[in-house]
């Protein structure tokens, strides 16, 4: 496969132009995708036309809602979310109707329709545009989650969950939209459910997703020499690859998990029931886990940074379980 | 009534005639006999019905083939029935078996049946409402004539789901028909407890088309004739690419609103649709009681076998509730 650098950003729209170009079926659509400043879908409507790509009305629920319907007859739609956290005012459309029709009906029905949604902090937006979210959505059955975290990874996990017939929540963070790495220019597909180890190490498992992933390597980084750090990225969060979680752990022992959401009841908390569930035998030391406390997300830099989970909290949390 | 309807009305055949009314007979013994089974606890849920609205669930999917998709309600067992479901597969869902349309999964609230296009019931007020518009743009994104309609409430006519599809609907100038049933012409009601401050501060529903820059109007909901004609030049102009249209139909629930627990008035008894309907073929020479009597005798035998094939169905196996979070790869 021929590679070459792209952002985070082009390879989102890649995958979502290979896919419209191989099926006639896929469509996008939400709040200003036609615009030439919306780097994820910019250009789509020039390619395909104003049918299959078109901006909705600030209407979440309807255009969230449409999409639902329009998966159920066979389209594959690909909705954009501006932010996430929009889809708080659309939750009926998303864990109700987008999540649960297909159980309800018997197997009757499919939605396979991909949300994409552009969430995270690190930009002083204030706490109705710098959430996480991911654990709501994992939360109800029905829905697959999928957060990546490099470009190539956002091409082929895309690409799997525009082509999946389950309703898809495509979480991309905001920060990594301008992060390059190696793509190859032709469609591919990235399971839903294999995570990826990202660094290997004999002393303590980090699971991390999205932008975390990167603050998580980082401190592997900072601690080479120190000590062994493995990082472990599930790429989606369900389905969840626990199997490699768990091998992990018992090659390692330790375990930290790293997630911008909020820490109760949240992805951190499911990872380490997990493990003190299925794992508990294999670890030397508690589950740490370095994630967003339960406070909004504060406006000022100040606060902000003073609550998001970063590269030297994971440092200090990995040291402390080392201990 | 305007010009137009009032020639439509007048086109009516006699065969369309005794197809309408057959359905609505249909509607009111299938959910004659779904009460039976209520009563007797053989249906495990309480649900609302659809008694006195019949007209409007058969005039309207008398416009729609099964390439034509509905969204309904709480309320859904005369849209089904009017959209063609098998009432065999309708009853043993409602009673939570095996043969059921959705295996049991769904109840009343929830019925799909994308063989008739009945997609679907819904559990949420409102709820079906945005996605009868991504049916609509299906249609239109595939060019194939299809039209969708969408069933709701008063009630759901405020929700904010509702009125941001009429929004997007206009916008998008889709293949939709949206049909409010508007159960509270004289009397503001909620669940059938007359309530003190209104849901509505309008007398007509459809004023709200205006808002959204499409047309819309109201009409008597228990004349099936009307209905017939209402909702055949909605759906036909949304056919041929003209957009949305707002109708509502007032209905009275003249059997009350849930089995058992509420009853409807003496006075709103009169309104019922299928004694109208049934008085006026009668003048007109198109029905004779012994036609009558053999469709009435035809309906009763066909929901009294719906109930036995929905009571010689198992229930689902336990391990069905884990089957079918996720669509199987394949």
């Amino acid at each position: 496969m021929a590679l070459r650098t792209i952002t985070f950003a082009e390879a989102l729209n890649e995958a979502q132009r290979l896919e419209m170009r191989r099926d006639p079926e896929v469509i996008v659509f939400g709040e200003n995708v036609t615009s030439s400043w919306r780097a994820a879908t910019r250009g789509l409507k020039e390619e395909f036309g104003k049918e299959r790509v078109r901006d909705a009305p600030i209407t979440e629920t309807a255009f969230i809602g449409a999409g639902v319907g329009a998966a159920i007859l066979g389209l594959r739609p690909v909705v954009e979310l501006m932010l996430v956290d929009f889809s708080l005012v659309a939750m009926d459309q998303i864990l109700n109707q987008m999540a649960k029709t297909h159980y309800m009906s018997g197997e009757s029905v499919r939605v396979p329709m991909t949300l994409r949604a552009i969430y995270g902090a690190g930009t002083s937006s204030g706490a109705t545009h710098s959430e996480s979210l991911q654990a709501l959505f994992a939360h109800m059955p029905g829905l697959k989650v999928a957060v990546p975290s490099n470009p190539f990874d956002a091409k082929g996990l895309l690409t799997s969950s525009i082509r999946d017939d389950a309703p898809v929540i495509f979480m991309e963070h905001r920060l990594l939209y301008d992060m390059e790495g190696e793509v190859p220019e032709e469609a591919y597909a990235v399971p839903l459910g294999v995570a990826n180890l990202v660094r290997e190490g004999g002393d303590v498992t980090v699971v991390a997703t999205g932008l975390m992933v990167g603050e998580a390597a980082r401190a592997a980084d900072d601690l080479r020499g120190e000590v062994g750090v493995e990082v472990v990225d599930p790429r989606t969060i369900v389905p969840l690859d626990e199997e490699a979680i768990l091998s992990s752990i018992r090659r390692t022992g330790r375990l930290v998990v790293v997630d911008e959401d909020y820490e109760r009841c949240g992805f951190s908390a499911e990872v380490a029931a997990i493990a003190a569930e299925k794992g508990f035998s294999h670890l030397e030391a508690p589950v740490a886990r370095v994630a967003t406390p339960n406070v909004p997300i504060p406006y000022s830099p100040a606060l902000e940074r003073h609550v998001l989970p970063n590269r030297e909290k994971i440092v200090r949390t990995i040291r402390n379980v080392m201990h | 009534m305007c010009g137009i309807l009032y020639s439509f009305k007048l086109s009516i055949d006699r065969e369309t005639k005794l197809s309408l009314y057959r359905r609505m007979v249909r509607i009111r013994t299938f959910e004659n006999e779904a009460r039976r089974l209520v009563g007797e606890g053989l249906i495990p849920a309480r649900f609302g019905f659809y008694t006195g609205q019949e007209a409007v669930a058969v005039g309207v999917c008398a416009h729609l083939s099964p390439a034509d998709e509905i969204g309904s309600t709480h309320r859904a067992l005369g849209h089904l029935i009017a959209k063609g479901c098998d009432p065999r597969r309708l009853m043993a869902e409602l009673c939570g078996r095996r043969a059921g349309l959705n295996g049991g999964k769904a109840g009343p609230y929830h019925v799909f049946d994308p063989s008739t296009g009945s997609l679907g019931a819904n559990g949420i007020v409102g709820g079906s409402v945005p996605m009868v518009a991504g049916y609509a743009l299906a249609h239109q994104i595939r060019g194939d004539g299809g039209v969708a309609v969408a069933f709701y409430g008063e009630g759901a006519s405020n929700q904010g789901g509702v009125q941001e599809t009429l929004n997007l609907a206009a916008c998008w100038s889709l293949p939709m028909v949206f049909v409010c049933e508007n159960s509270s012409p004289e009397v503001q009601r909620m669940l059938g407890h007359e309530i003190d401050y209104p849901q509505l501060n309008i007398e007509d529903v459809s004023v709200r088309s205006a808002a959204y820059g499409m047309p819309g109007s109201s009409h008597v909901g228990w004349d099936v004739e009307e209905v017939y004609a209402a909702a055949g030049a909605s759906i036909r102009r949304a056919r041929e690419g003209g957009g949305p249209t707002l109708l509502e139909f007032k209905v009275h629930q003249i059997e009350g609103n849930l089995e058992g627990r509420l009853e409807a008035r003496e006075e709103e008894r009169r309104w019922c649709p299928i004694a109208d309907f049934r008085e006026a073929l009668t003048r007109e020479g198109i029905l004779t009681p012994e036609a009558e009597a053999r469709m009435l005798d035809e309906e009763a035998r066909m929901m009294r076998e719906a109930a036995e094939f929905a009571m010689r169905s198992p229930p689902p196996e336990p391990r069905e509730a884990f089957k079918g979070v996720f669509p199987e790869v394949g």
